[in-house]
């Protein structure tokens, strides 16, 4: 027994969710029972939580432990001529941080959401989605290759498309999925690509050795490194298949262009939000990028692209967030921009500090959606911040926990997003990447510093619209009921969330805001504390002084590629030079590879004393430009909450309009006109018609058929047809006589 | 003895419940419900059978075919009953011997004629399996034809709209007039080579003692092509499809896109890559052209379709662009892919036009306005329709997904065109078309609230309605996660042709040949 867990322990990890979704779907629709479902749910989901801790922990093996992958192979995919896609997965560093925090924050939420789901029609549909979404989550990082993280990619899709939808009877929400599973199919399109050319440029997908398998990623580490030029991104090379992977990261992981699926996304459930579009699958992207390092840290042109489009992303959803009403568009949009920072991150080669920022923004922002789920719970399903206030003497725990979120995203000490925040920004600043000419790294470091500024106010504004000031439920809601038509204009503008209370919430006198049941407390308050104390693994240097280890860098820097440095590319070019020189017309060969200096410079460069002293002070920096976005965001929306923000910001640039005119109505209108009733009817139809009727007979019967006329003539054809298989029949039957 | 006849017992089961379906009308204590029960003793009576088909046996020496049956017919013209099936054939009748009896089962409640209505089920059943192991070109034809009555039947009798004469009509005239040209093809190839008989005309070609002139070779292509072309549709040849999908009833649609369509690009596959080696390739630009164009144009069409129905038929053309394209990459991987998509759409698109039946037949109405929330009153047929739509969708896990990837990945690695990235590129932007056409719909039939009050009280799926989807929707999961069990046993066949395809050359190479300009731009016109 013992042994079978320990060789199947992968398998536990993604199937226990699998089940859980099966006996919800299958059993606890006809129980109708909560409890039931509920504890199913969450069994499924604490099972997973408790064998991904054993594996990544335990002694020797453990994959955080160890240096090589836990591997476990179920069973050969697709296997068509030299193209091989196991089914089998793979726990190594990378990925064991990964499935520690999906199934640990998604255990909390999971216990959270049978407390806000109370009493939804729909209770076993939301916990078998949301199972589902666990077992397509760990599918997607527990994948040992590019095609079955591609299942797990698509998989999360599907869930997220399907949750989105969930409350039926609203008409944005099936909208909101739909555009949701579109926009990220756009980016799945470079996705496939992108495995594709990987396996026409290596001949495998896989992403680790094995033993009748290469990996691909080693393979590609060992190629020489692309030049830093617009054309390589055409040139069928590293370079096109890790810009083909970047724009699956768009779409997954809503940067610009393709991010404007998520803040629609928002029409599903709160804990949806939390685990789906904060917390796990819109950082599927990052995983992809850091997964992939080797290959971009050989295209330097891919990671420039990455880091501009992180950063521009970054500051472009930080102003949107600034001018939103309802609390969980806010939330989407600092989600967007704060991916964005992880997108810098990877640009500028610190894919540690990615994926530290990706497991501190998990903590709190899972911990802000929630809490602001504990909001509109406790508001009878109202998001509009216009209609909140005051709430932090009715919700002491969700303000008490709220807090904590707060000073973590704004970046204040001590709590988890400073360390990863100031991190991105000091590694943005101090980057030696030969994908970033050093006026950019300054560039790309003020882009940067003016989000964090904005992050500050927009969240300070979150929280003084929420929980401090008036109380302006009461009369928000008298005024609701007064003017009718308005509160009905609203409500189809999507504005208000009532789900399948709708009907229920206009029975409502004025709203007295309650704290949440504890089955929701207390999530809250344990990602609180992940969001106050879970910064302290990845501690930098400059900060600790080495007093505390840094626990984070140590265990993923061995793992991710090392991008080269503006010396090392130099150093590159110029034996790829003599190389060439040497062999005369011969082209140069696979053997000038960035792994020959990989590991070196990381060691050596770092905790020189120069150094240390320029991260104090931009650590300093960081914390001063939090405080002053505090400041900003306090004096300016204390006074006034209600302050009308730039129609500009609220409309959000009006992108999604944009997109509607200029691509989606002309393909439609295109498609409708053009193709189908003027080529397909018109062109095509149109000259087999006109033959018909000028040359054949049978033709022009076709147009002006009489009823009668068709009847002789199907006995006709049928007739015929006996004829002819009579005919052929007879001899047969002559011949079998004759033998 | 059931081992050496099983083909000739498959093909003539079916035709054995026609005829047993029309005494049936004799009896004196018939019912018109009694048919029913007939034809779905005898289609499952084949199904059980054609599984026997998988087990395998020994391929034959001479022809690599298993299950094969060579006997003398019309010695006067050497004509054969040659039958047999190899990796190619054998998922294709157990699609066809599978889809039948679903259909009868989808055609449970039909009153108008109910006799005929199963007796032409069964004769098409017949028909299409034959279709699949002939191994004698004149067999092949006889059942290639004969598997147009019943279906015109289908369609001008028992269809559902105004326009079920002209949609008929149209639908026969289209695949006839391609089939006339392959009857002066394969009178061609007689004339050549003194036989019909497949396997003797390969053999005949490997030892070079027959070789086609490349202008010959060129028509005949052609001409076979042509037929195959109009039967899978290829585009700009596909506009009976439409019509006859959504005239067509029910099983009809089934039949149609399930199997029907598949005869045109098993052709393909097996005579037109194996016969006409250099044409394919000299083709094989144009084809691939004509099939990236359909599956763009075809999805581009079915997105702003205002029925359903008519929807999935254009959603056909798309999906069997991804056939063809992976058939004229050449390559193991896109040809593998293509067998594999011809399967996939026969469960894929046979589950959504069921699916489109059972709301048809509640509502009299196919038009998507006209629908809206239907996921409230009906819980279960909205969970497969959104099932069927994923794994049409191409949804990674599921069936579809294996078949389209195979076919980008082999076109990708292809060197039978030029800047081969282009095409799947190109080609891959139908998989978010997909998802558009078919997720808008979702959310126009099935999703929101309901609007109409006719859609308020429909009656959710009964049991004879699940019972026949779930097979095709476990079909679609297994072979979504497990292709092995598929790929493995087509694997040598298709490398067979594709060794074929790459390595023969029949006579003089067309490219040399005087003519070809004058050939190509006669093409053209």
């Amino acid at each position: 027994m013992l042994d079978f867990i320990n060789q199947h322990i992968l398998s536990i990890i993604i199937f226990a969710p699998l089940v859980g979704a099966a006996i919800n779907w299958l059993i606890g629709r006809r129980l109708r029972s909560e409890a039931f479902i509920g504890t199913v749910a969450c069994t499924a989901v604490g099972i997973s939580t408790v064998f991904a801790f054993i594996a990544a922990f335990r002694p020797e093996t453990g994959a955080l432990r160890a240096e090589a992958p836990i591997l476990e192979h179920l069973w050969t995919w697709i296997e068509v001529g030299t193209f091989r896609a196991d089914f089998a997965l793979a726990m190594d560093r990378l990925s064991g941080i990964y499935a520690l925090f999906i199934t640990g924050v998604g255990l909390l939420i999971h216990i959270f959401a049978t407390g806000y789901m109370h009493g939804d029609g729909g209770f076993y549909r939301f916990f078998s989605y949301m199972n589902l979404f666990m077992f397509m989550m760990l599918v997607l990082v527990l994948g040992d290759n590019l095609l079955l993280m591609f299942v797990g990619w698509e998989g999360v899709g599907l869930c997220s498309y399907l949750l989105i939808g969930y409350y039926l009877d609203r008409d944005e929400a099936r909208v909101a999925a739909k555009k949701a599973f579109v926009a990220n199919r756009v980016g799945d399109w470079g996705v496939i690509l992108g495995v594709m050319l990987i396996f026409f440029l290596t001949g495998s997908i896989s992403f680790f050795d094995k033993p009748d398998l290469p990996s691909a990623l080693r393979i590609i580490g060992e190629m020489p490194i692309e030049p830093f030029a617009w054309s390589a991104l055409f040139a069928g090379g590293i370079t096109s298949a890790a810009i083909l992977l970047f724009i699956g990261a768009t779409g997954k992981s809503a940067q610009i262009p393709l991010y404007v699926w998520l803040p629609d996304a928002m029409a599903g459930p709160t804990p949806v939000s939390a685990l789906i579009h904060a917390a796990t699958m819109v950082t599927a992207g990052v995983y992809m990028i850091v997964r992939c390092s080797p290959i971009y840290a050989h295209a330097p042109t891919a990671m420039f692209i990455v880091a501009v489009i992180g950063a521009v992303t970054a500051l472009f959803a930080a102003t949107i967030g600034l001018a939103q009403n309802d609390i969980k568009k806010v939330l989407a949009y600092s989600t967007i921009s704060q991916i964005g920072y992880m997108m810098l991150a990877c640009g500028v080669g610190a894919f540690v500090a990615a994926i530290f920022h990706v497991m501190t923004h998990a903590f709190f922002k899972a911990l802000l959606f929630l809490g602001s789920g504990s909001v509109i719970h406790a508001m009878h399903h109202e998001q509009d911040m216009r209609r909140m206030g005051g709430l932090r003497k009715y919700m002491p725990i969700t303000f008490a926990t709220m807090i904590t979120g707060w000073l973590a995203i704004c970046g204040i000490p001590i709590f988890a997003g400073f360390f990863s925040k100031d991190e991105i920004l000091w590694k943005t600043w101090s980057t030696e990447a030969f994908a970033i000419p050093h006026g950019a790294s300054r560039a790309l470091w003020t882009i940067g510093a003016i989000t964090a500024l904005l992050t500050a106010v927009y969240m300070t504004r979150l929280m003084v619209m929420t929980f401090w000031g008036e109380e302006r439920f009461r009369e928000a809601h008298a005024h609701d009921a007064e003017a009718k038509p308005h509160a009905a204009v609203h409500a189809s503008a999507g504005s208000h969330a009532h789900g399948e209370h709708a009907g229920a919430h206009h029975h409502h006198g004025p709203v007295t805001p309650h704290e949440s049941p504890p089955v929701m407390t207390i999530p809250l308050v344990v990602l609180a504390v992940l969001s106050t104390f879970g910064g302290l693994v990845g501690v930098p240097y400059a900060l600790s002084g080495g007093a505390i280890p840094n626990y984070f860098e140590k265990t993923l820097e061995p793992i991710v590629a090392h991008a080269p440095t503006h010396e090392e590319a130099a150093n590159i070019e110029k034996r790829i030079a003599q190389t060439v020189a040497r062999r005369g017309a011969e082209a140069p060969a696979a053997q000038p590879a960035a792994h020959e200096t990989k590991h070196e410079t990381a060691e050596h460069a770092a905790h020189s004393p120069e150094e240390v002293r320029s991260e104090r002070i931009f650590s300093a920096i960081s914390v001063i430009v939090a405080l002053v976005g505090i400041g900003i965001g306090w004096s300016v929306f204390s006074k006034r909450p209600l302050l009308q923000m730039p129609r500009l910001l609220e409309n959000k640039y009006y992108v999604d309009e944009i997109y509607d005119a200029t691509i989606v109505r002309p393909i439609v209108r295109g498609a409708t006109e053009g193709l189908w009733k003027l080529f397909d009817l018109g062109v095509i139809d149109g000259t087999l018609h006109a033959i018909a009727s000028g040359v054949s007979s049978i033709g022009s019967l076709a147009r002006r058929l009489q009823p009668g006329f068709v009847r002789t003539y199907a006995a006709i054809m049928l007739v015929g047809a006996l004829i002819l298989i009579g005919y052929f029949a007879y001899y047969g039957v002559l011949l079998l006589i004759r033998q | 003895m059931l081992q050496q006849n099983l083909i000739s017992v498959l093909i003539l089961l079916p035709f054995i419940g026609a005829l047993a379906t029309a005494a049936h009308g004799f009896a004196p204590y018939r019912k018109p419900t009694h048919y029913r029960w007939i034809a779905l003793g005898f289609s499952l009576a084949t199904f059980a059978l054609s599984l026997f088909l998988i087990r395998g046996g020994e391929p034959s020496v001479l022809s690599g075919f298993f299950f094969e049956e060579n006997r003398a017919w019309i010695e006067s013209i050497s004509a054969r009953y040659h039958v047999g099936v190899d990796g190619i054939s054998l998922w294709l009748v157990i699609l066809t011997t599978l889809l039948v009896p679903i259909s009868v089962l989808a055609s449970w409640n039909i009153e108008k004629r109910p006799l005929a209505f199963f007796m032409f089920m069964l004769l098409l059943e017949s028909a299409m399996i034959g279709v699949f192991v002939s191994l004698d070109l004149l067999v092949f034809y006889l059942f290639f034809e004969a598997s147009l009555v019943p279906m015109f039947f289908l369609i001008g009798v028992w269809g559902s709209g105004e326009r079920r004469i002209y949609a008929a009509i149209k639908f026969f005239l289209y695949t006839a007039v391609g089939s006339l040209l392959m009857l002066v093809g394969i009178i061609a190839l007689y004339y050549f080579f003194g036989t019909f008989d497949y396997p003797s005309i390969l053999d005949a070609m490997r030892a070079g003692t027959v070789t086609l002139s490349a202008r010959a070779e060129f028509w005949l292509f052609l001409a076979f092509a042509l037929a195959f072309a109009i039967k899978v549709p290829v585009f700009p040849l596909h506009t009976w499809l439409p019509d006859a999908h959504t005239e067509a009833p029910t099983a009809g649609s089934v039949i149609l896109a399930g199997i029907l369509l598949k005869m045109g690009t098993y052709g393909l596959l097996r005579y037109n890559l194996t016969l006409f080696p250099d044409a394919a390739r000299e083709f094989a630009p144009m084809m691939v052209t004509l099939a990236v164009i359909g599956i763009i144009y075809g999805a581009l069409v079915a997105m702003v379709q205002p029925d359903v129905k008519r929807l999935v038929a254009y959603s056909s053309v798309s999906h069997m662009g991804f056939v063809i394209l992976g058939l004229f990459s050449f390559t193991e991987q896109g040809m593998q892919g293509a067998l594999y998509q011809m399967l996939n759409h026969g469960v894929s698109t046979g589950a959504l036009f069921l699916i489109v039946g059972m709301i048809y037949e509640r509502r009299h109405t196919r038009l998507i306005a006209e629908f809206g929330g239907l996921a409230h009153p009906m819980p279960w047929f909205s969970t497969f329709f959104v099932i069927a739509s994923l794994s049409s969708i191409g949804l990674p896990a599921l069936n579809g997904f294996v078949g389209e990837f195979l076919v980008l990945l082999g076109t990708w690695l292809s060197d039978s065109i030029r800047h081969p990235w282009i095409a799947t590129m190109l080609a891959a932007t139908g998989v978010i078309f997909a998802a558009v056409y078919l997720l808008w719909m979702l959310q126009r039939v099935v999703f929101g609230p309901v609007t109409n009050e006719e859609n308020a009280h429909l009656q959710d799926l009964n049991g004879r309605e699940k019972g026949l989807l779930v097979p095709l929707l476990a079909l679609m999961l297994i072979m979504g996660v497990y292709p092995k069990f598929f790929l493995s046993r087509s694997r040598d066949s298709v490398l067979e042709v594709r060794e074929r395809v790459m390595t023969a050359t029949g006579g003089g190479s067309l490219a040399a040949s005087p003519t070809q300009g004058g050939d190509r731009s006669e093409m053209v016109r």
